[in-house]
């Protein structure tokens, strides 16, 4: 058993992602489950919300010859 | 020390992580969801004219049968008629919507808002993605002079043959969609249709433009026009 330590990710031994696994729940399949999940939230919230804020900065958008 | 080489590690894999994902989206994703609403957007078409068809009430006007009555105005982000275009193959049809905001042409070609209407006197102006959200003048450059750009808007089929293009121009030279384009080698006023996309392919530092005028119309219920019979 790994125990719950309360030192900030940037301290301590494994850096961020090994402190979110030390702070997940259950055993080592339910973790993994659970990063699993937390990974695919992750892609959706970038697909559906920041990826599309993004993509008009870039320069496939200008299309027109009037819109600056 | 190991902190500031663990962290910079782990932000290095995070933004690659990052960027592949974001690469993804704009290469299949937008293609996957552009693709799904231009087939949208072709299927709200195929039913406004369906309904039209089971009930031809307002346009049945008797004895104006003699002038082509002038269409209404287009609504903004509204998708009004398909375009066809051989060249860029045989199953090639996108939807043209009205308007060339950002969020229309995510989901079809753009007409330009002032430019002429479809078959009018004046210049039917359309611009659309050459690539990102489906690619749909991906191949703009294939395009030649005497190729067809067949459109309906559900009761006609308009015929447009380019005459000029592909033509390369800079993005601020708005005079590519005046009624008679600059550049185009008309003189004088017509029935004229320009297609704009960006160039280079990845790019916007210019346009691709080509100009067509109106070969011939005929009714839908005289079947598929020349340019698309194989």
């Amino acid at each position: 058993m790994y125990g719950v330590t309360l030192v900030p990710w940037c301290d301590g031994r494994d850096g961020m992602y090994g402190w979110i696994w030390r702070h997940l729940p259950g055993n080592v399949w339910v973790r993994a489950l659970i990063s699993l999940v937390l990974a695919l939230a992750v892609v959706y919230v970038l697909f559906q919300y920041v990826f599309p804020w993004a993509e008009p900065l870039l320069p496939f958008n200008d299309v027109t010859v009037d819109n600056q | 020390m190991r902190v500031v080489v663990r962290t910079v590690s782990e932000l290095c894999i995070t933004a690659g992580t990052l960027i592949v994902l974001f690469v993804v989206y704009v290469l299949f994703w937008t293609g996957v969801r552009a693709d799904g609403a231009m087939n949208h957007q072709i299927d709200v078409l195929h039913d406004q004219w369906a309904k039209r068809t089971a009930h031809p009430t307002a346009t049945a006007a008797p004895g104006a049968s003699a002038a082509p009555e002038e269409p209404a105005p287009y609504t903004h982000g509204k998708p009004f008629a398909i375009m066809y275009i051989p060249r860029l193959g045989f199953t090639w049809n996108k939807p043209v919507l009205e308007g060339t905001a950002v969020s229309v042409l995510k989901k079809g070609l753009g007409h330009y808002e002032g430019t002429a209407q479809l078959g009018q006197r004046g210049n039917f102006s359309v611009a659309g993605h050459r690539r990102t959200y489906g690619d749909p003048f991906k191949d703009f450059p294939r395009l030649r002079p005497g190729d067809a750009v067949v459109l309906t808007d559900g009761t006609t089929w308009f015929t447009y043959r380019i005459d000029k293009g592909p033509y390369k121009t800079v993005p601020t030279d708005v005079e590519v969609i005046n009624p008679v384009p600059r550049k185009s080698g008309y003189t004088r006023a017509g029935r004229y249709l320009t297609l704009t996309t960006c160039d280079p392919e990845w790019g916007h530092s210019h346009r691709l433009i080509v100009w067509a005028h109106l070969d011939s119309t005929q009714p839908v219920d005289t079947g598929k026009p020349a340019a698309l019979r194989r």
